[in-house]
């Protein structure tokens, strides 16, 4: 009961004026201002260094959040592809049968139950597929690249995939079956450990939130030491003192998460041209590309910057409340 | 109302400031707090304001004991004591009216329901042309007649006053000592710490005469 009242007694149309300038606060109908005078005023609580500083920490959390978010969103897709697709590799030992085995090895897998279908790649398509690395060359022609068939089996009903590896190598000469296990067993790991890695630069960040909050809070406190005892003179509590100060961290909190979101969900929206600006040529934008995708947010993942912005608002607003009552302690 | 028990206080290791005080206020009563400078008139205030703790002895206010109470406990008992100090402790960037209705903005009150009663107020101590001034451009006087009109607008159960009639002229000071005295009559139990004899003299009153950390009632 006590927190709903706090949220219904909380004074949100000085929230609303608080985030922004006093020009604009000013032309807001009369029903949205704020009337009653601020008793601690937000001059004397944190200048623009604040505001950048936890604006930079918003930015970065986004960032992170972002960018683990659109690893997972490729891996997830990535997974998704090649758990329903298995691939056939012939070995170009005897270069002048190669086509022929092609066709027989597809002929066999087209056979095989829980297969939908059978794609032999052309030794063009094979190739393409080197081009990123080793660029357009005629000398690709001649390198002996092994030849692929890419199988795509039916996930609802799969076939047995170590029935199919063993016809094949009793009946193919230099013929593997590859299907991607490792591959996804390795895709999960990385996907993992972006995870875990943005979940250390976010902790970072939240720390060095509530640590620059704190001192703050405690500088706010200092300068405020004659508004604070008046306060007490007059009967105010530990809750009404916090809530004073609170509300201009909330403020702040709003104002330089939605900077920090904003700032990232640009960088988001021009991470594609970026790379291109920077110079990354083909490799580049294919290795970027197998790593977060199109390099872009969906809704989803700008939702998650929104997110950011509530967090780090709550956050600046909870640390100087528990920091302005913790101070208050030591004045009884 | 109030009761002190054998009370001492000390700031440290230093020596005693006041030395077994023991007194009793009683609901609606009025006391003068006396004694030459430095026999710790605003630390007794102070005491009875519980924002200083004694070195020994029991403090109660309105039946409970001081000591035991924890730090929201005192407040709500702060909000039934109107205080003036000595130095005004107006708030600089708060106009006179937004100063005077503090009290009841910390006790929740709505703006609608004070507005009049705060102007009134602010009018009857003859501040009814300064509403929207800031201390800063407000005579010494002024800043203790809103002082004053903050500690009782509230209407207190208890108002305690640190030399409120310092700055101010004589005709002034006998009218806030008109209003403490209308406060007493609706029930208020006033203590004023003075120097001013006239003013004293003005009333027959119980005097708290503070002599070298002693407290003798005369």
């Amino acid at each position: 009961m006590t927190l709903l009242n706090d949220i219904r007694d909380y004074p949100w149309t000085s929230l609303l004026t608080g985030l922004l300038p006093a020009r604009l606060a000013g032309m807001l109908p009369a029903r949205l201002q704020s009337k009653a005078a601020q008793i601690v005023p937000s001059a004397s609580i944190a200048g623009h260094a604040l505001t950048v500083v936890i604006a930079i920490m918003s930015f970065l959390a986004c960032l992170t959040l972002g960018a683990v978010y659109m690893v997972n969103q490729s891996a997830n897709a990535w997974v998704n592809d090649i758990s329903s697709e298995i691939t056939v590799e012939l070995d170009p030992i005897n270069a002048a049968d190669i086509e022929k085995k092609m066709t027989l090895v597809a002929l066999f897998l087209a056979k095989q139950k829980g297969v939908n279908r059978v794609k032999p790649l052309t030794a063009e398509d094979s190739a393409k597929l080197l081009e990123p690395w080793l660029g357009q060359s005629s000398a690709l022609q001649a390198l002996p690249i092994p030849r692929l068939i890419a199988v795509e089996i039916d996930r609802s009903n799969p076939p047995d995939i170590q029935v199919i590896k063993s016809a094949l190598t009793q009946n193919f000469e230099g013929v593997t079956l590859d299907d991607h296990r490792r591959w996804q067993a390795e895709i999960k790991t990385l996907t993992r450990s972006a995870a875990l890695a943005g979940l250390a630069v976010l902790s970072l960040v939240a720390v060095a939130t509530i640590a620059v909050i704190i001192s703050a809070t405690r500088s706010a406190m200092v300068s405020n030491r004659g508004i604070i005892e008046v306060l007490h003179f007059v009967g105010a509590n530990e809750r009404f003192i916090s809530r004073e100060f609170e509300r201009h961290f909330l403020g702040l909190g709003v104002r330089a998460g939605l900077m920090g979101a904003v700032a990232a969900a640009l960088a988001f929206l021009l991470l594609p041209f970026m790379m291109q600006m920077l110079g990354g040529g083909a490799v580049t934008a294919a290795e970027t590309q197998r790593l977060i995708g199109s390099g872009e947010l969906d809704l989803k993942g700008y939702l998650l910057c929104v997110l950011v912005v509530v967090v780090v608002a709550s956050l600046c607003m909870i640390t100087s409340r528990l920091g302005v009552i913790r101070v208050l302690k030591t004045y009884a | 109302m109030i009761r002190f028990d054998n009370v001492g206080l000390r700031y440290g290791s230093g020596p005693e400031i006041l030395r077994d005080v023991t007194f009793h206020v009683l609901p609606g009563s009025f006391h003068f707090l006396t004694g030459p400078s430095g026999a710790g008139k605003t630390t007794l205030l102070r005491l009875l304001f519980m924002s200083l703790r004694p070195s020994r002895g029991l403090i109660f206010v309105f039946g409970e004991n001081v000591g035991e109470l924890s730090a929201g406990g005192r407040s709500g008992l702060r909000r039934r004591i109107g205080i003036v100090f000595q130095d005004f402790r107006l708030l600089d960037h708060l106009t006179t009216w937004e100063n005077v209705a503090l009290p009841l903005r910390v006790m929740g009150k709505k703006e609608a329901d004070y507005r009049e009663d705060v102007t009134d107020l602010l009018r009857w101590v003859g501040l009814g042309d300064r509403v929207h001034a800031y201390p800063e451009v407000l005579s010494g006087g002024e800043k203790q007649r809103a002082a004053i009109a903050r500690a009782v607008i509230g209407r207190p159960e208890l108002l305690l006053a640190d030399e409120p009639t310092g700055n101010v002229d004589p005709a002034i000071g006998n009218r806030l000592l008109r209003l403490f005295v209308e406060l007493n009559r609706l029930g208020t139990s006033v203590i004023i710490a003075t120097h001013d004899y006239g003013l004293m003299e003005q009333l027959d009153a119980p005097r708290l005469v503070l002599t070298d950390g002693h407290l003798q009632i005369r």
